[in-house]
């Protein structure tokens, strides 16, 4: 009796003891999320000065020749990659057949991973991830603990685009396997319908020839905001630095410290002018007619068959605008139409990167060097999926002919000791550049369709940012 | 020892294990779940800190920071709108839960097609709604088939003199059924004898409501008042979901503290405004007790003390009896 009762009790115990396990192992994974952070942290502050120069029996990415160098080398080297889509279409294997035309004896081993960006920040300091892996979110002084270094950033630059996106102490540890650009998608037979034939380098250029489009066929939507979807509102902050001020080191460097960022100053560009674009185009009535339930879906196919004139969204957007319907050949992209001073500025940024491994063995990091320097100037993958050319020889797709003529620059990051400063300025002003500051945007097409001042706008956002200046108490350069 | 263990087995030992063993499970995850996280938060609205990164102590500054943000406070007046619904559909759900109950042809039919929009997600009714609002769209359609011309109707979502009054019609679209569905439950358990009562003294339906089945179910209105007026205080998903974000004047207080909490790091200002929306719902749900307390004053049978009273009375009348007979 008495040991049916203790067995009974115990069995209840039990029962909640494992019901209260179930509820908090939930929690020990955020938790562990956040001590994964914290060590990562920890183990920079104790980072070695090690990988000054690449070791000895290793080659540098310059100096190796694809196609010559290395095709009697035997070694099996694993990939892990992102590109889930592209492994199951099969175009992932494809590549690496052809990669095995030239080097028959490498063994190439992929891994495609769904939700990579989280996976691969967990998998890294196991250390179990295989030879190549495109790399993630992880602080730059931490780069050489888990990556070996290309080469010097100088050696890089001659031989790709984005070398500095990995760089850390004049060292690269990237090379991205494409390149994206920051311009504005198009419909090119719209554009032409309507007589535009000279693509706008201006914003008084470019409203009229949103005008010209909707002179031209009143149900045509000339500039299609995607208010609704929030994040495409966001999009607009990419076009600050590079194309606002054509200066690579502005958003990241010299934004923080800007006593009026926002003001107008007259030369057509500048951040006013940038939102100035979208306010004019929705007070004149050259955007949506509804513009609180705009749909993402549905846009692409509008656009496709000419419903819509353009829209400003990255390059990343051009392939699946063309996917979209029967009319693929009509998507273009153009360069975003500010000129600073004459001259038209794109940016462009890296996409993943490929990182080696600092353990492997000799042969595995000599195979990983040759089958990276393969796919960037042979593979034509970057190419392939409408990318701006990593290898400086490359060519690029016919979607970037009209970036021609304007001078591209990549950004800068920020200033050492600094690096905090945008996110900071970022959460304390509530206008979050780059960070999800979607609200702000969208209250300008709001301000513009209800008549309200867009000075009035600007100038709450430099009363924000000032105010934010000097409770964080970073310095203001006039 | 062996005290202890005699008491183990005494009847009062035995109820105290089973307690202990039954409510301890329930009481910490309670504590776990609820009470320890709303310390932490409660703690946070002191600090000036974001999710990762060092915390400061700033006193009471971020809630002195909630009084003087305009914009929280104006979203509280959204607020207003959302009451507004709470007692419209209220009133629909009492008004159809009464039709019901007196009895009508496919009534389990219509209950369970008006109890329905209850059981969907609330993000899915945003996105229903989105479509539904749509220029030229569902809404549209239909009032152009009563006979309304497109062009003098208006952008339901846009314009900001009536796209708040979309939104909480959507809510109370999702409400009304189950708000129906409890008062149809606790109208049923009035005795129908008091009905048969009442109509044999010639009293008709309405003054069957009024007298018999409003005040039978008065706890039953009261707690539904009480929770629709807490939801329309924090509500979120219709502006978030269909307004994307409460762009548009649509940012009610909830969806003004995600963005401050989520968007913009400002966790202990958020903190804080979650705090001060506690006590501001504590202050509203004891007005509307007092409320209550007076409106169904004349409802209850007997008042407590009366019991007392009458005795008291029936004393007082004694004494005076008897002084009188004693004078006599």
């Amino acid at each position: 009796m008495k040991g049916k009762k203790i067995l009974s009790l115990g069995l209840t115990l039990c029962m909640g003891m494992s019901l209260v396990a179930c509820g908090s192992s939930a929690e020990t994974t955020t938790e562990g999320a956040k001590t994964e952070t914290t060590t990562a942290v920890e183990t920079t502050a104790t980072e070695t000065a090690s990988a000054e120069t690449t070791e000895s029996g290793v080659p540098s990415y310059s100096e190796i020749t694809v196609g010559e160098d290395y095709t009697d080398l035997t070694a099996s080297i694993k990939w892990m990659h992102h590109k889930t889509d592209r492994e199951e279409d099969g175009t992932i294997a494809k590549y690496i057949e052809e990669f095995n035309k030239v080097y028959p004896n490498i063994t190439v081993q992929t891994e495609g991973i769904t939700d990579y960006a989280q996976t691969a920040l967990l998998r890294i300091p196991t250390g179990d991830w295989g030879d190549i892996m495109f790399i993630p979110a992880v602080d730059k002084d931490e780069l050489s603990t888990y990556f070996m270094p290309f080469d010097t950033l100088e050696a890089m630059d001659k031989e790709i685009n984005f070398a500095n996106a990995w760089e850390y102490d004049g060292l690269s540890y990237g090379v991205p396997y494409m390149g994206n650009a920051q311009g504005v998608v198009y419909n090119k037979a719209v554009f032409e319908a309507a007589g535009v034939t000279e693509l706008p380098k201006t914003p008084e250029e470019f409203i009229a020839a949103l005008q010209a489009i909707k002179d031209y066929d009143s149900s045509i939507i000339p500039l299609y905001t995607n208010y609704a979807a929030g994040w495409t509102m966001g999009a607009w902050d990419a076009y600050i630095g590079i194309v606002t001020e054509g200066d690579n080191t502005y958003f990241n460097q010299k934004f923080v410290h800007t006593a009026d960022p926002f003001s107008d100053r007259g030369d057509g560009a500048g951040i006013y002018n940038l939102f100035k674009i979208l306010y004019d185009a929705v007070a004149l009535g050259l955007t949506e007619e509804d513009y609180t339930t705009t749909d993402w879906e549905g846009c692409k196919g509008m656009i496709n068959n000419g419903q819509i004139g353009c829209m400003v969204l990255g390059s990343w957007a051009y392939q699946q605008m063309v996917d979209a319907g029967e009319h693929g050949e009509d998507i273009g992209y153009m360069p975003f139409p500010i000129s600073v001073n004459g001259v038209q500025y794109a940016n462009a940024g890296a996409d993943y990167s490929y990182g080696i491994n600092v353990n492997s063995s000799d042969e595995n990091k000599i195979a990983s060097l040759v089958f990276v320097k393969w796919m960037t100037e042979e593979s034509g993958w970057c190419a392939f999926e409408g990318g701006y050319t990593v290898d400086k020889d490359g060519e690029n797709p016919e979607l970037y002919a009209a970036f021609d003529s304007c001078e591209l620059l990549i950004d800068e990051p920020a200033l050492s000791g600094e690096e905090t400063f945008l996110n900071d300025m970022n959460a304390e002003s509530e206008l979050g550049f780059n960070a999800g500051g979607n609200t702000k945007v969208q209250a300008i097409i709001e301000a513009a369709d209800q008549g309200a001042s867009f000075d009035d706008i600007m100038a709450d956002w430099t009363a924000r940012w000032n105010q934010a200046q000097e409770s964080l108490g970073i310095e203001v350069n006039n | 020892m062996g005290k202890i263990h005699k008491w183990l087995r005494s009847r009062q030992g035995q109820q105290a294990v089973v307690i202990i063993t039954f409510s301890i499970i329930p009481l910490l995850l309670l504590f776990v779940f609820t009470y320890f996280p709303f310390a932490e938060m409660f703690k946070f609205s002191f600090y000036d800190m974001k999710y990762v990164g060092e915390r400061k102590f700033v006193g009471l500054k971020n809630y002195i920071t909630v009084f003087q943000r305009d914009d929280c406070f104006r979203a509280l007046w959204l607020s207003l709108y959302y009451m507004g619904g709470a007692v419209i559909q209220l009133a629909l759900a009492l008004y159809l839960a009464t039709v019901f109950c007196f009895g009508i042809k496919g009534g389990d039919f219509f209950k369970g097609c008006m109890f329905f929009p209850y059981l969907i997600n609330g993000i899915a009714i945003g996105f229903i709604f989105k479509f539904f609002y749509t220029r030229g769209f569902v809404l549209d359609t239909v009032l152009g088939w009563l006979g309304f011309d497109l062009e003098n109707l208006p952008y339901w979502l846009k314009d900001t003199s009536i796209n708040n009054v979309s939104l909480v019609a959507t809510s109370v679209w999702k409400y009304f059924g189950q708000n129906m569905v409890l008062f149809i439950g606790a109208m049923m358990s009035v005795d129908s004898s008091l009905y048969e009562a009442a109509q044999l003294d010639g009293a008709n339906k309405w003054q069957q409501f009024r007298y018999i089945m409003l005040p039978s179910i008065k706890t039953i209105v009261m707690l539904n008042l009480i929770m629709s007026i807490t939801g329309s205080l924090s509500a979120f998903e219709p502006p978030y979901v269909i307004m994307s974000g409460g762009g548009n004047g649509t940012a009610t207080y909830f969806v003004k503290m995600h963005e401050i909490a989520h968007t913009n790091q400002k966790v202990g200002l958020a903190s804080a405004m979650a705090i001060v929306l506690l006590l501001i719902i504590f202050v509203v749900t004891i007005l509307q007790k007092l409320f209550f307390a007076y409106v169904f004053k004349d409802a209850e049978d007997e008042d407590k003390n009366a019991g007392k009273k009458r005795e008291k009375q029936l004393a007082k009348a004694m004494k005076k009896q008897k002084a009188r007979e004693g004078r006599a």
